[in-house]
């Protein structure tokens, strides 16, 4: 079998130029690789000067976005969003666009390593053969049981591979993590939806359908599950030509960059969350008149105006805003989970859409379409299952820990203490594209290609009405010397042989995902369909995926949601200080956006830094302390310390400061490294009750230092605060 | 003297070809545009210190100010900004070598790399401060190159560059369309910006041509152009929302 196959047949197998209408097949799996051409030897096919566009799907977070990526002569050139992808209809946020700088950069894994002391810097090149026995001998020497995968929230073909690979072998079942499913407290979501609903599923909320939208944290235009989606939806409820235009109010303690689009910001008592959303449902379902629901009835308005800060009368007038509309919704999300009551109040906010009976409806609140090969939803481990499998490594329970898309020595907070269970672990590999913390700390790293080097799959969780499953092929030859980790797994299997090889008993990766793709052929409602597999592969490369015609989203069973009873307690918050501490997740970098270069030069939407991490802190605060912007300050919890400078943030309240996440790394590449600090390293081990870490639940301390350091920003100095003005 | 008044070209008649709408209500101010840009237009990054002293080439930017203060505090419609291409620049008279000149063709106010020699009067002279100016050859390392686009010259030290409304796919499109023996119809083509903007706030046509979607839209009441009262003409078109 031939690795290189030429570009001419490639295009036949998956092109999407205007002119492919019939698509050619009788390509097999060996059909793998594009070849990157020197512009010297123009391929037949091209001319100077003329593009070729490849479908694919985005990886730089999980929503699964399709993608068009126009490539010239063998180079990726420009992503754009796929059209006909009913997720992100053509769009792309920024993050999308700068997966190039992570494709062409230049510190990325470049050959199969071997670490010759964990932490340090020295390395040995291997190849490929030693590199699969490796992974061969770990399989074979260890017990199943003492072997484990830890996975990123996407791609998701690669986790179904494990999964399969997993049952069939005893292997423990891949763990799946990322800091984004954290901050979006995605168990919280899922649980509470259990509770009220009867089913754990992923809320949709149609914020495009909606005229009134209270979010309650929610940062769903920055990183919140979906984003290029909701975006789309925020629109849509903007959208005056065809209707009224649409009301957003956002109750958060920072003003966000979603925040920043509301018609009015609530700047509530962080904790005090539930307590308001009931006491919204109890104003408004006084102000709809009839009996008053069990839901609201032991609520109190006046204790909630004082506890949370808000004024009674603009509670009154948000509940009547509330109730005077038949299509208001409201959004539980980010920092109002991430607290010790935080599935308190998913559930009280989502009570509140029984006010407006929007359950199902448009404007309202949905079950999340599964994708086209999916179940039921599967959430990513919370923080607390992930202490689960830090104990089975203390324990010396794991001797072989895989490693793939998640960097969980950055992404997890440091007092979870993964690396110092990592020390109690014979053997880590790691399968990433990046020299990250974790491959650091890894005895070897077998590269995966990129992902827009890479086939795969990724189901679209939430965000599209429509199941759909994006598809990913190759837009480029691999640049390095990686290879597909799912490759590296079968090779692996077929060579320990006995169970491993049964487990996987494909040629390749390819032939993997035909194989999961084989049952969607000729599904009914399909998107697209095919008498036999090769030409379905080649429409699902051509398009990019496969969706299902019509909505399939579920409607949540909400008959005794108001008949219930809510807990209005307060979140607990631990450590002693004075302030209350707010780690976002950067909108611009998010979790590994880091090591991108035109991503860290993209200025942060609500403050306009670049390049760093800052504190915001309330002008007030900062004046009554003596701090001006720039100033160093540190900032104490009971889990750690770090020092950042301060950001002097107009719209914060004054017993809150807040810590973009996203840079402090000490690995991950030259754009990454030695920049800015992370907030991470703040949080303490403490959970609300659904399993998700209370990331907003902790009171710090601030310290001064003396030290400045200035911020790049986009915005002139000149008028913030009267600087350059003489009257600061 | 005397100057025929009627042979005087008042810049007022100078119709604009192609212009942008831009819906400040539902700009999030998500940073997919400038990121869409600067990968379409090979853009430099210039690091932490010398974006610090205001040298980063963003094409387009998004500004935000601050209203009020707390807790009455409001974060303004996100505002994106760009080359406005005015149809009477204020950048252009003031260009001792003829670097940044008005297309007849386009409309369109071009800049010529090879002929700036970096006086930056342009800069200075610009109401928009959208003009940025290569103070260093910025290193992108390899393999870094290989993304950039073909179509699109990559300047050097000593050269002003800005936003071009993507000339090169306006030229594209008008290419494959002359190739087809047809007119370039409107929303065959956009700008980078306007491609990426996940809300579509960002439309971008021909606004010469009264039919088409940029110039529909133009004509809703609550349009504004920036600073129309320096006589700029500029082609874009903002909604400030609400």
């Amino acid at each position: 079998m031939s690795e290189k196959f030429s570009r001419r047949d490639f295009l036949k197998l998956a092109g999407v130029g205007a002119a492919t209408t019939a698509v050619l097949t009788g390509c097999g799996p060996a059909s793998r690789y594009v070849k990157r051409e020197p512009y010297m030897q123009m391929p037949e096919y091209n001319y100077n000067g003329q593009s070729t566009y490849y479908a694919t799907t985005c990886r730089e977070c999980a929503a699964g976005c399709g993608l068009i990526v126009r490539t010239v002569q063998g180079r990726a050139i420009k992503t754009e969003g796929n059209v006909n992808n009913p997720l992100n209809l053509g769009k792309t946020c920024a993050r999308g666009q700068a997966t190039l700088h992570g494709l062409y950069n230049p510190d990325r894994v470049m050959d199969p390593l071997k670490r010759n002391s964990r932490g340090g810097e020295s390395t040995e090149v291997m190849d490929w053969e030693a590199a699969i026995q490796v992974v061969a001998d770990a399989l074979k020497n260890n017990k199943p049981e003492e072997i484990a995968f830890l996975m990123g929230m996407a791609p998701d073909h690669l986790f179904d591979l494990a999964t399969d690979f997993a049952n069939a072998t005893g292997i423990n079942a891949p763990v799946r993590f990322g800091a984004l499913g954290m901050f979006e407290a995605r168990a919280t979501l899922s649980k509470a939806s259990e509770n009220l609903f009867g089913e754990a599923s992923l809320p949709f909320f149609d914020v495009g359908g909606a005229q009134v939208v209270f979010s309650f944290g929610a940062n769903f235009l920055e990183t919140w599950l979906s984003p290029v989606s909701y975006t789309r939806g925020f629109a849509s409820l903007r959208e005056s030509k065809t209707k009224q235009r649409g009301t957003f109010v956002q109750f958060e303690s920072r003003m966000s960059q979603t925040g920043g689009k509301a018609d009015e910001w609530i700047p509530l008592r962080p904790g005090s969350e539930a307590l308001v959303a009931l006491a919204i449902g109890r104003l408004a379902s006084e102000s709809r008149g009839g009996p008053m629901p069990r839901a609201f009835s032991s609520v109190d308005p006046l204790e909630a105006a004082s506890k949370s800060g808000i004024k009674l009368e603009t509670l009154e007038h948000l509940a009547e805003m509330f109730a005077g509309s038949n299509n208001a919704l409201a959004i539980p999300g980010g920092a109002a989970l991430g607290q010790s009551n935080g599935l308190a109040v998913a559930e009280a906010v989502l009570a509140l859409n029984a006010i407006s009976d929007n359950f199902g409806k448009p404007g309202g609140v949905y079950f999340s379409a599964l994708a086209p090969n999916q179940a039921e939803y599967q959430g990513p481990a919370s923080a607390k299952e992930m202490v689960e499998l830090i104990q089975k490594m203390f324990d010396g329970k794991i001797k072989v820990l895989f490693v793939h898309g998640v960097n969980p020595l950055f992404e997890l907070p440091t007092s979870l203490e993964f690396g110092g269970a990592s020390k109690y672990v014979s053997q880590i590999i790691s399968f990433a594209t990046f020299p990250d913390e974790t491959v650091r700390e890894a005895d070897y790293v077998f590269p995966d290609h990129h992902g827009l080097e890479s086939w795969g799959y990724q189901r679209v969780t939430t965000g599209s009405a429509q199941p759909v499953l994006s598809g990913a092929q190759p837009v480029v030859s691999p640049y390095y010397n990686t290879r597909a980790t799912a490759d590296v797994l079968i090779a692996a299997a077929q060579l320990a042989g006995g169970i491993f090889a049964e487990a996987l008993p494909f040629k390749d990766e390819v032939e993997f995902l035909q194989s999961k793709a084989a049952s969607l052929m000729n599904a009914a409602d399909g998107s697209i369909s095919a008498a036999d597999i090769n030409t379905f592969m080649a429409y699902f490369q051509q398009h990019g995926g496969y969706w299902k015609l019509s909505d399939a989203r579920g409607i949540p069973n909400a008959v005794d949601v108001l008949n219930r009873n809510f807990s209005a307690e307060e979140a607990q918050f631990e450590g002693e200080g004075e302030f209350f501490f707010v780690p976002f997740v950067s909108p611009t970098l998010a979790e590994a956006g880091a090591n991108k270069p035109w991503l860290q030069e993209l200025p942060d939407p609500t403050t306009t830094v670049m390049w760093n991490t800052w504190v915001e802190m309330n002008p007030e605060t900062a004046h009554e302390l003596g701090i001006e912007n720039d100033d160093v300050v540190k900032i104490i919890s009971e889990a750690g310390e770090l020092e950042v400078p301060v950001y002097v943030y107009p719209a914060i309240r004054p017993d809150t400061i807040a810590m973009p996440f996203g840079q402090g790394h000490t690995a991950y590449g030259r754009y990454a490294e030695q920049r800015g600090v992370n907030p991470a390293d703040l949080l303490g081990q403490h959970f609300n009750e659904a399993g998700d870490l209370a990331f907003a639940g902790m009171k710090v301390k601030i310290e001064k230092t003396g030290k400045k350091q200035p911020l790049s920003r986009l915005e002139s100095m000149m008028g913030v605060y009267g600087i350059g003005l003489g009257e600061e | 003297m005397d100057i025929k008044i009627s042979e005087v070209k008042l810049s007022e008649e100078q119709a604009g070809k192609w212009g942008l709408v831009i819906d400040q209500d539902i700009c999030t101010g998500c940073q997919a545009c400038v990121a869409a840009c600067a990968m379409e237009n090979n853009l430099s990054f210039v690091g932490e210190e010398d974006s610090g002293y205001g040298r980063s080439m963003h094409w387009i930017r998004i500004e935000r100010f601050w209203e009020g203060e707390y807790p009455e505090v409001k974060m303004t419609p996100n505002q994106p900004m760009m080359c406005q291409q005015c149809g009477s620049a204020p950048c252009e008279p003031v260009c001792p070598v003829f670097a940044t000149v008005h297309s007849e063709a386009e409309q369109l106010n071009l800049q010529v790399y090879n002929r700036c020699v970096g006086t930056r009067y342009c800069a200075n002279n610009c109401p928009y401060q959208v003009r940025s100016f290569n103070w260093r050859d910025y290193e992108r390392p390899e393999p870094l190159p290989n993304q950039l686009n073909p179509d699109v010259t990559v300047r050097r030290r000593g050269v002003m560059e800005k936003c071009t409304f993507c000339i090169q796919r306006i030229h594209q499109a008008q290419d494959q369309a002359k190739a087809e023996g047809r007119e370039v119809v409107d929303g065959e083509f956009t700008t980078a910006c306007a491609q990426a903007c996940p809300a579509s706030a960002i439309i971008f046509g021909r606004v010469d041509d009264p039919e088409s979607l940029v110039s529909q839209l133009g004509r809703r009441s609550h349009g504004v152009k920036h600073l129309e009262e320096l006589g700029t003409l500029p082609n874009v078109t903002y909604f400030k929302g609400g």
